[in-house]
Formats: C-alpha cells, sequence, structure tokens
C-alpha cells in the first residue's frame, strides 16, 4: 500500500511540475536561467525510486513537456530517460544520500541532457541550437540551487507518506 | 531491470538512435495532436486555468505582505485600509490598462472579415529549447483547429500548433519552424518572415527591392495561413546576402508579456488566394 503511495505521490508532483513549470517557472518568462523542474524530479527519481516506476514517470513527464513545448516528439522523451537510466546505472555505485552526489548528478544531468538534445539537432535537422554552453552550465548551477531544496522537500514528503 | 542498471551508456545510445529517427515527425504536422497529446493538453489545462486565476490574487496578497513588512503594531489598523485601498487602486488600474487592451482587441474582432474569438494566455512552455510557445485557454470547443492565426490589435502573434478540448497551443512567430508570407507595406516587396528565438528575419526579398529600416511589415495571406494585411513588426535591419535582400523585423506585438489574443477562425484549408 505504501509503496502505491508513494507512487501516486511521485506522479502527482509530475503533474505539479509541469504545470509550475509551464506558468511561474516558464522558460518564457524566466529565460534561461530557470530551473528545470521536471529535470530535478527525473535526477530525483532515478537516485532514489525503484526503476521500473521511476522510468514509467521519468516517461510520462518528459513526454508532457514534449507536448507542452510544441510538440517536440522524442526530445525530451528520450533525452529524459536516457538521463534517467545512465544515472540508474550509476547510483549503485555512488552514495546518493551525499549533497555533493544529489547536486554533482544534478549538475551532470543538465549537460548530459542538453549535449543529447544538441546531438539530435545536429545531425537530423537544421534547427540552430542557440543555447551557448556558458548558458547550459550557468543552468546546471541553477538546477543545484533550486534541486537539492527539493530534493529534501521530496524526502521529507514521501517519508510522511510512507510513515 | 539489472540489464538498465548495467549498460546505462548503451541504453543512453538507443535513446540518441530513437530520438534522432523520431524527432523528425515533430515537423510533420498530419502526426500532431494525436489523441494522447491532446489529452495531456487538457489535461494540463485545470491545473494551469486554476494557477492562472489564482495568479492575480497571489500577486494581490504578495503585494500585501510587503507593504506589511515592518509595519508597527498600532498602525497596522491604518496600514491595512491603506493597503486596501492601495490594492483597490491597483485592481481599477489594472482593470482600466484590461479594458483599453479589450476594447481594441474588439475594435480588431469586429473589423476582421473572419469570425475571431478572445482568448487569454494561460501558460507558456515548459522547454528552454522551444520557449516560443503559449498555452491559451480556448480549444475545439470554441471552434478552434489546428493552423489557425493567431494575433492581437497590434498584429501577428502566431498560429495554432495543437488544440485540445478546453486549451490550445500557439508557436510564435520568433519561432525558428515560423514562417509567414509578407510584404513590406510601403513598397510591397515580397519575403518570408521566419522566426529567430529573439525576433524575426525576413528572407528571400529581391535585391533591387526598396528596404528602409522603419518600414512596417505585413502579412501577404499567400501562405493560407494568416490572413491578408495583418501587420507582422518593422524593419530594424538590412543586409544583403547573395542575391537577396535579408530584412532584420521586430515584432510590433510584445511577445514576451502577451494576456489577451485573438484566434481568427480561419482554417488553412479555407484559404484564398489574393484575398
Amino acid at each position: 500500500m505504501n509503496r502505491l503511495f508513494s507512487i501516486l505521490f511521485y506522479v502527482l508532483l509530475s503533474l505539479l511540475f509541469i504545470v509550475l513549470q509551464t506558468t511561474f517557472l516558464s522558460p518564457n518568462r524566466l529565460g534561461v536561467f530557470y530551473p528545470d523542474l521536471s529535470l530535478i524530479l527525473i535526477v530525483f527519481l532515478a537516485l532514489f525510486s525503484e526503476t521500473k516506476a521511476g522510468a514509467i514517470i521519468a516517461f510520462g513527464n518528459a513526454y508532457m513537456t514534449d507536448v507542452l513545448s510544441g510538440y517536440l516528439f522524442g526530445l525530451h522523451t528520450f533525452s529524459r530517460l536516457a538521463v534517467f537510466t545512465t544515472l540508474k546505472g550509476f547510483s549503485e555505485n555512488v552514495y546518493p544520500q551525499s549533497k555533493l552526489t544529489q547536486g554533482i548528478s544534478i549538475f551532470f544531468s543538465t549537460i548530459f541532457s542538453w549535449f543529447f538534445v544538441w546531438a539530435v539537432l545536429e545531425m537530423k535537422t537544421d534547427i540552430e541550437f542557440d543555447i551557448s554552453p556558458v548558458s547550459v552550465i550557468s543552468q546546471g548551477i541553477v538546477n543545484i540551487l533550486a534541486g537539492l531544496p527539493i530534493f529534501w522537500m521530496i524526502k521529507k514528503s514521501n517519508a510522511r507518506i510512507q510513515a | 531491470m539489472q540489464f538498465i542498471k548495467r549498460h546505462p551508456i548503451l541504453i543512453s545510445v538507443i535513446f540518441l538512435f530513437f530520438a534522432i529517427q523520431l524527432f523528425p515527425l515533430s515537423f510533420e504536422e498530419k502526426k500532431l495532436g494525436n489523441p494522447f497529446s491532446r489529452f495531456v493538453l487538457t489535461l494540463a489545462y485545470y491545473p494551469q486555468k486554476f494557477l492562472f486565476s489564482l495568479s492575480g490574487s497571489i500577486v494581490g496578497v504578495w503585494q500585501n505582505y510587503i507593504d506589511l513588512v515592518g509595519v508597527r503594531e498600532e498602525n497596522e489598523k491604518l496600514k491595512t485600509e491603506v493597503n486596501k485601498l492601495r490594492q483597490e487602486k491597483f485592481r481599477l488600474w489594472e482593470a482600466e490598462l484590461q479594458n483599453e487592451r479589450l476594447k481594441k482587441l474588439l475594435g480588431f474582432k469586429e473589423s476582421s472579415p473572419y469570425p475571431a474569438v478572445t482568448a487569454n494566455v494561460i501558460a507558456g512552455s515548459p522547454s528552454g529549447l522551444r520557449s516560443q510557445v503559449v498555452i491559451l485557454d480556448r480549444g475545439t470547443v470554441d471552434g478552434i483547429s489546428q493552423g489557425m492565426p493567431v494575433t492581437t490589435y497590434e498584429g501577428i502573434v502566431g498560429r495554432v500548433l495543437m488544440v485540445g478540448r478546453k486549451s490550445s497551443e500557439v508557436i510564435l512567430i520568433t519561432d525558428e519552424i515560423s514562417a509567414v508570407d509578407a510584404y513590406i507595406h510601403r513598397t510591397r516587396a515580397r519575403g518570408i518572415v521566419k522566426g529567430k528565438g529573439d525576433g524575426c528575419v525576413m528572407e528571400y526579398i529581391e535585391k533591387k527591392s526598396d528596404v528602409s529600416i522603419g518600414d512596417k511589415v505585413i502579412s501577404s495571406g499567400k501562405d493560407g495561413f494568416f490572413p491578408k494585411g495583418v501587420v507582422i513588426g518593422t524593419v530594424v535591419g538590412i543586409e544583403i546576402t547573395g542575391g537577396f535582400v535579408r530584412a532584420q523585423v521586430s515584432p510590433d506585438v510584445d511577445l514576451n508579456s502577451l494576456e489577451e489574443v485573438i484566434v481568427i477562425l480561419k482554417s488553412p484549408e479555407n484559404m484564398v488566394f489574393n484575398e
């Protein structure tokens, strides 16, 4: 039962993050320096949730991001799933409770996610990738700053649900 | 599941392969708006609309909080009264501004040869990659369908990319995949206005054409999406590339602060050349 509640909690959280990302925290308003809540959630799921449920929620979240950002089919869905699986693979060999691990995971996931997007655009379209490396690094830092307190809050809320 | 944990890089490469194969489908409009995507759009609509309605109240509460920080206890009542009046004034000011905008929108709507509906911008794109997308609180139930032009009284905003039951997604003219067939208003020189993220550029203008900085750019109506004669923007720079003139165009509409827009109920199928 606890597992079910926990999964439901993550699903609702995923929906909440998407809605916040499209309204108050939309890059349309904030420019490049916005906290990427979807990515933060996916990093959290990769580090702390079980593989199957986490992957499905990550897929749903990334797919919604694709649909709500002008139907960029596959770009976020696959890049975020790649982030999830890569982190899941490495999470066995690191200590995820450490803030340093969490921060590094968020930062490199941001870089990895943008690199993935850049690779797809470069190989398959003539759309110009106009996000500079400095912006990507800055967004990684913004994601760390927003992500660590969000991780703490999610863990607290989830622990309360489990209790 | 053990396979995923053992071979994360291999899985990522497989995802990259799939993304590369599937991504071009994003630009094939026939594939747009499958039932599942429309469901996602509708699913997001209710919380987005709720937050949109709530945001006005939150701004008021925040304003209230900021105003009350540091207020001494004995002055609280008086300050609250002043604050109420301030909020009232702010609300009236907001209402006046909204009234002005709506009046202009109504004027534009009435002068349009096509039926039109007004809509509120309730959300934006969640992705930094394509931030030139906004979400409106009108959908198929209001008669909106894919490809319809979206404007304000100041000019063209974009066109409808995907429609849900009660909300729709609009791609702005500044997006890189956006293109509008256009004229220079003064000289009728023709070209294509394309988005480039932070503005637009009018390409394929013949070299002999007369184009100057400050010229207004209007839609030609020949692309089948936008009605003829709607303002797109103003020429702010000119360069000659090859056999063509390339003009930098600054949209007349402030696309970063859109609130109310008009969706012109003109389907691309109903297009008429030389309207």
